[in-house]
């Protein structure tokens, strides 16, 4: 399964995918996009199981990125989590509203993104 | 697992000191226009500070996230404009850059340090003051529809709400690109549609093979004007502004060229670089030696136009190499702060009131240098609040101020750098030495210990004088670590003290390890490149000047007897020389001096230091290789440590000839 890890802090990035491809539940194939133009890039190329997305990014925001793919005829089944900080509450309420599937907000547990990482693949453990 | 949070933290340092930095450069500009800045500018900060929480809390740097979680805070009600920019808000920005900088750095070694209340405490009531009540929704008369206004951060929302209300027409531009070169396309119209106004949204919409995106515009400017700006776009005006152009609506906008002149490298492409002008100087010696080879078979003119040529060039290239030097040079103040709170820290934990006074922070060294250098003066540091000053009792007694005083001063010397560490303590107590290191089974138990001794001694692996051994300057953890971590610079360290005034330990250091200014000498068949800096003079002599002096090699040069080692006999390659003709390279590290004996001086030369092959690499004293013409390969003497290895070789040839007497 790909899946794809739009954030554009770097050590936030290599956290994420380290944490992932250390826990993998199943065999995984991790895509990093920094920025959510890079992201778009990637989508036409891989089909991914499920799309991880910080909100605050420049180009284009995590939510510009969900209203994107959740309007997209083909993308629009691809689950989403937003991440963000504790204090986005309304930029997270606004991302669940467009369609993102799942929230996670920083700092989290380990636990807490594997246990939702799965959920969001349809994993059962 | 160990391994992984190490190399987490270290990209964490690396991130976190980038957005510090732009958060430094912000606000400077913050500084210089005030009401007038970009919003930009501010939200960049917000960025800046938000990343920089959404790290610390991952990596559990719980000082460092309670500290930017306040400041984010802040930092985004001021985006918002429920905070306005004042001279007290832009004073406690620039005391939390500080702050934060320390705090990082702390991470970044792997010792937290709390956060400060006081400071807490002003960010918490900066940003309570002016709170301007929710504004009226501007946006009821914008003709936007659901899925464009759901898509916009809170933020983003209240920049659009700010172009309405300073009277800026608003405009939604659709545009469809190619997937192949979308992005940069769109930054471009952004960036021409950012110098005229404000991009407040970019929201990507499916078009059929390629992709589309739906821009929201805020900008003083005709719908005429806007199609010009952006000819590919459909544009449609959301909601034109109040009144045609008025120069006060154009509220700091600034310009959205970046006012920093700085550029971030990754020190490895210097290395490329470097490794460049190292292949240019060798293609240069190389062309040297042709000319020199050639020389009697060409005319008169075009000897002296090459001559001139090959002169050019090197000055040029020593240019060149010097610049680039130059850009990897830092300032040693970096490692300053980074030590001042290890010595904080050290002190606390040993009950030890101490001042640190440093020196000569301007002065500059290769930034790897920097980096390496940083446990071992750590290190030496510890040691001295440890081992160097003295309890607080014993201060008292002895009449001396409680404080005891640790003080680091750097200065260049050449192409050296000098670091003195020095306390105030009682100096090296050559009987606890002597105590210690039986303890230790370094010396036998009647073995007499002489001053000059200790402070070898000093340096022995395992070695404590501590009665006990304590947490401070670690267990097993010597002297003996850093001095092979400064040999492993190139450099040297050496114990200055006299008896009973406080020790000053001495760190000598070259500038930078990229390149070397060398003498290049023959001995036997073999070629050897003497780093010319540690050379004071090269002297002419007869065999029979060398005389034997309790079984070591001296030679009398005007008042001074220098002790002598023969390079062949260090490297055990066999000496060869005309009538007895020899020549000594006068070495000078610290206020030692030495004399290496070789067969011949062959020529100055530029040469690049290369690692060397497994096979030689751990002997003594050679410090890499070298390349010094076609298909010639050069051993660079390591010359710091051959001449300690001097000392260690006196000592050991004292035992030696023990031995034989009892025989």
């Amino acid at each position: 399964m790909k899946i794809l890890v739009v954030e554009d802090s770097p050590s936030m990035r290599a956290f994420l995918t380290n944490l992932i491809e250390q826990e993998a539940m199943v065999d995984l194939e991790i895509f990093e996009a920094e920025s959510g133009f890079e992201a778009l890039k990637l989508l036409p190329h891989h089909a991914f199981s499920a799309i991880l997305t910080d909100i605050n990014m420049p180009d284009i925001n995590g939510l510009e990125l969900v209203s994107f793919l959740k309007n997209h005829g083909v993308y629009r089944t691809v689950p989403i989590m937003v991440i963000s900080t504790e204090k986005s509450e309304e930029d997270r309420r606004r991302a669940m509203e467009l369609g993102a599937e799942d929230y996670l907000v920083k700092p989290f547990q380990e636990r807490d993104l594997l246990e939702k990482l799965r959920k969001l693949l349809g994993v059962t453990t | 697992m160990e391994k992984e949070e190490e190399r987490a933290r270290r990209e964490f340092t690396s991130e976190a000191e980038e957005l510090l930095e732009s958060f430094a450069v912000d606000l400077a500009e913050l500084d210089e226009k005030r009401g007038t800045v970009s919003p930009a500018i501010i939200n960049d900060i917000f960025r800046a500070i938000h990343s920089l929480k959404g790290l610390a809390g991952m990596l559990g740097f719980t000082g460092l996230a309670t500290l930017t979680h306040q400041l984010e805070d802040l930092l985004d009600r001021l985006r918002l404009g429920k905070v306005q920019v004042s001279s007290e808000l832009l004073a406690l920005l620039l005391d939390c850059h500080a702050e934060l900088i320390r705090m990082v750095s702390a991470a970044s070694s792997g010792a937290e340090t709390g956060e400060r209340r006081e400071i807490l405490e002003r960010i918490e009531r900066a940003a309570a003051g002016d709170p301007t009540g929710k504004k009226a929704d501007l946006l009821a008369g914008l003709d936007l529809d659901a899925q464009t206004r759901k898509s916009l951060t809170e933020y983003e929302e209240y920049r659009l709400q700010e172009n309405v209300r300073i009277g800026r027409s608003i405009f939604s531009l659709t545009v469809q690109y190619d997937f192949l070169d979308f992005d940069e396309k769109l930054r471009a119209l952004t960036a021409r549609l950012n110098a005229e106004g404000e991009v407040i949204s970019t929201l990507p919409t499916a078009a059929g093979a390629g992709i589309g995106f739906r821009l929201l515009v805020g900008a003083l400017l005709s719908g005429k004007e806007l199609v010009a700006l952006s000819p590919e776009a459909q544009v449609r005006l959301l909601q034109s502004a109040p009144e045609p152009r008025s120069p006060d609506g154009e509220e700091g906008l600034a310009s959205i060229r970046s006012l920093s002149q700085n550029v971030r490298v990754d020190i490895s492409r210097l290395d490329n670089v470097m490794d460049v002008v190292g292949e240019l100087i060798l293609e240069k010696a190389r062309l040297d030696e042709l000319i020199a080879v050639s020389g009697s078979s060409l005319d008169r003119r075009t000897a002296r136009e090459l001559g001139r040529i090959s002169g050019d060039l090197e000055r040029r290239l020593n240019q060149l190499r010097r610049a680039i030097v130059d850009l990897r040079m830092v300032p040693i103040s970096q490692l300053y702060t980074r030590v001042g709170r290890a010595a904080r820290k050290a002190a606390e934990e040993l009950g030890k009131e101490i001042e640190l006074l440093t020196a000569g922070g301007e002065t500059e060294l290769d930034k790897v240098m920097i980096e390496e250098l940083a446990d071992p003066l750590m290190h030496v540091v510890r040691n001295a609040i440890d081992h160097g000053i003295e309890t607080s009792e014993k201060r008292v007694a002895a009449g001396k101020p409680v404080k005891g005083e640790v003080r680091i001063r750097a200065y260049q010397q050449g192409s050296f750098v000098i670091i003195d560490i020095s306390d105030d303590g009682e100096g090296i107590d050559v009987e606890s030495v002597r105590r210690s290191a039986v303890r230790s089974n370094l010396i036998g138990q009647d073995e007499v210990v002489d001053f000059e001794r200790a402070r070898e001694l000093i340096f022995s692996p395992g070695l404590s004088t501590s009665e006990a051994v304590s947490e401070v300057s670690g267990r097993g953890v010597g002297l003996d670590v850093v001095r092979k971590n400064i040999h492993e610079l190139k450099g040297s360290i050496e114990v200055l003290s006299d008896r009973g005034s406080g020790t000053t330990i001495r760190l000598t250091l070259p500038i930078t390890l990229a390149i070397l200014h060398a003498l290049l000498v023959r001995v036997g068949n073999e070629t050897f490149a003497l780093p010319l800096t540690s050379i004071s003079e090269v002297v002419k002599i007869q065999e029979k000047e060398i005389t034997t002096v309790e079984g070591r090699e001296i030679l009398a040069l005007r008042d001074a007897e220098i002790p002598l080692l023969r390079l062949s006999d260090a490297y055990g390659v066999e000496a060869s020389s005309q009538n007895g003709r020899k020549f000594v390279a006068v070495v000078r590290l610290g206020d030692r001096l030495a004399g290496l004996v070789l067969d011949e001086v062959v020529r100055q030369q530029e040469v690049v230091i290369r690692a060397v092959g497994n096979r030689i690499r751990g002997i003594p004293g050679i410090a890499g290789a070298t390349e010094i013409g076609k298909n010639q390969i050069a051993l660079v003497v390591d010359v710091a440590s051959l001449v300690s290895g001097l000392a260690e070789a006196r000592t050991a040839r004292r035992e030696s000839r023990t031995a034989v007497s009892r025989r």
